[in-house]
């Protein structure tokens, strides 16, 4: 099963970020900049990751079954 | 939304207010507080007795608060969503409104992510050179105004973090609901905030962990490799270590998830030992035991009547001591492999709170693709949202207990 990246603008965000951060850091790992800089990279990572489950969440039966559980394609029989 | 009721009273000391809320652009609450009272004074006849009063109080002010601290979870968590659905119900974002909101609005909860009160966006972080951990990007007064005016039944309008921009948008409206949850890096740094929270959790991942977790969350986007992981993770620990660790001294219970004891030298993460740490003494809470509360139980449960596959399952439960607190703790090592083994290890436990038997079991298997499923996480994660319900249940009922006795006496 292939795992797919995050929508391309996220997974660009997070490629910049880090690219960023290897700089920033490259002058003094221990400053501010280059602390918050890998922080960016953290937050953007989370939320390409967020957006990766959206993704594989997005089935249109699924969807349309969750506000119209009574129709003909979404009963369910359990007993 | 406000619920006025008109009582005769005898007593002399009857106040009256009325709450309406007066909004800031920043969500303020100025409560208005109108004296109203009349007095009908008539003879000694005895038919009208002393002052009219109308009392009247912001819905039923009976919102139980629950802080949740966590590392990069935002109401997504899995936590969030095993915690709302032991109450009943999908957890949603709000209808209509901004598509980025971090809330989650089902029937009885609502989940506010923390990162709301950012005062400093991404740009001003990085100009400042301060993380999102440090409490110079946070706004704690806003934080325990807003939190404040929820829990005694006051509308907010919440401020939105957009975590894909970086940017804070505009306000969302937010109702107080039956339980409200704040979920984040801080829900216990501030003191006042910390008071006002009926119960509190602090998720507790070791670096072994974390780093495992984040490898597998992390090594599908381009950009990312093992050594880019690390430095964030390591570039982060010291402010992680100055601002958020040390709120689990005040959690009532802390979820501690280690590398396994089981499999020597794992790092993969996948099998888990996973401890809940129990805090004692605190209101509405029992902590739950296996066997023989206070005393000190090793128990596989493996054997003849239970047979578990490689590398089999490990509970641990004692006394302890955790910062200076007593707490009781249960230890899990080891994953589900089949049904049987988890409603055999439920029937063991005591004091979990369930409505029946084999309430854990069938909330685990509910939501059998979520991670932790197989393992402690899952099952503490659901233990906890059942133990939350039990105290919100013992909350309200004294509360309203309570006016019962007034309006007696």
């Amino acid at each position: 099963m292939q795992v797919r990246a995050a929508p391309d603008s996220l997974s660009e965000k997070v490629e910049q970020s880090i690219k960023e951060a290897q700089e920033a850091c490259s002058d003094d790992p221990a400053s501010g900049e280059c602390v918050a800089a890998w922080d960016e990279v953290e937050e953007l990572s989370a939320a390409a990751s967020h957006a990766r489950d959206r993704l594989k969440d997005n089935d249109p039966l699924e969807n349309y079954c969750k506000d119209n559980p009574e129709t003909d394609e979404c009963k369910t029989y359990d007993n | 939304m406000a619920v006025c009721s008109a009582y005769t009273t005898q007593s002399l000391n009857s106040t009256c207010s009325i709450s309406t809320p007066a909004k800031t652009h920043l969500g303020f609450h100025q409560k208005q507080v109108v004296f109203y009272r009349r007095s009908s004074k008539r003879g000694g006849s005895g038919s009208s007795s002393g002052p009219c009063v109308i009392t009247c109080s912001a819905g039923d002010s009976q919102t139980v608060v629950i802080g949740l601290a966590a590392d990069s979870g935002c109401g997504k968590s899995t936590f969030m969503r095993r915690l709302t659905s032991v109450f009943g119900g999908a957890a949603e974002p709000p209808k209509g409104g901004n598509p980025d909101s971090n809330t989650l609005i089902s029937d009885m909860t609502t989940v506010i992510c923390l990162d709301d009160y950012h005062s400093l966006d991404r740009t001003g972080r990085k100009e400042k050179g301060v993380t999102a951990l440090d409490p110079r990007a946070n706004d704690f007064d806003l934080m325990y105004e807003q939190v404040k005016a929820i829990k005694s039944g006051v509308a907010v309008d919440k401020p939105i973090y957009n975590h894909v921009t970086g940017l804070l948008d505009p306000p969302e409206l937010i109702k107080p609901p039956k339980i409200l949850v704040i979920e984040g890096l801080h829900p216990m740094f501030d003191e006042r905030v910390r008071d006002l929270l009926d119960f509190s959790i602090y998720l507790d991942i070791s670096n072994e962990v974390k780093f495992a977790w984040k490898i597998q969350r992390d090594m599908a986007e381009r950009g990312h490799s093992l050594e880019s992981i690390k430095a964030s993770i390591e570039a982060r620990k010291p402010d992680f270590d100055a601002y958020i660790d040390p709120q689990k001294k005040y959690a009532d219970a802390v979820i501690e998830v280690l590398p396994t004891q089981l499999i020597p030298d794992d790092n993969e993460g996948k099998v888990l030992r996973v401890r809940l740490i129990m805090k004692e003494g605190v209101k509405h809470f029992s902590p739950v035991y296996l066997f023989d509360e206070g005393s000190t139980v090793s128990w596989i449960p493996c054997g003849r009547k239970l047979t578990c596959s490689y590398p089999g399952i490990k509970f641990h439960y004692g006394p302890d001591t955790y910062f200076g607190n007593e707490v009781s703790i249960l230890e899990m090592d080891g994953q589900f492999d089949r049904l049987d083994e988890l409603i055999y290890v439920e029937s063991h436990l005591s004091n979990i709170s369930t409505k029946f038997y084999g309430e854990v079991t069938q909330q685990m298997l509910k939501h059998a693709d979520f991670p932790g499923s197989n393992n402690g996480t899952g099952l503490f994660q659901t233990i906890v949202g059942l133990k939350i319900r039990d105290l919100y249940e013992q909350i309200t009922s004294s509360k309203t207990a309570a006016p019962l006795e007034a309006t007696k006496a």
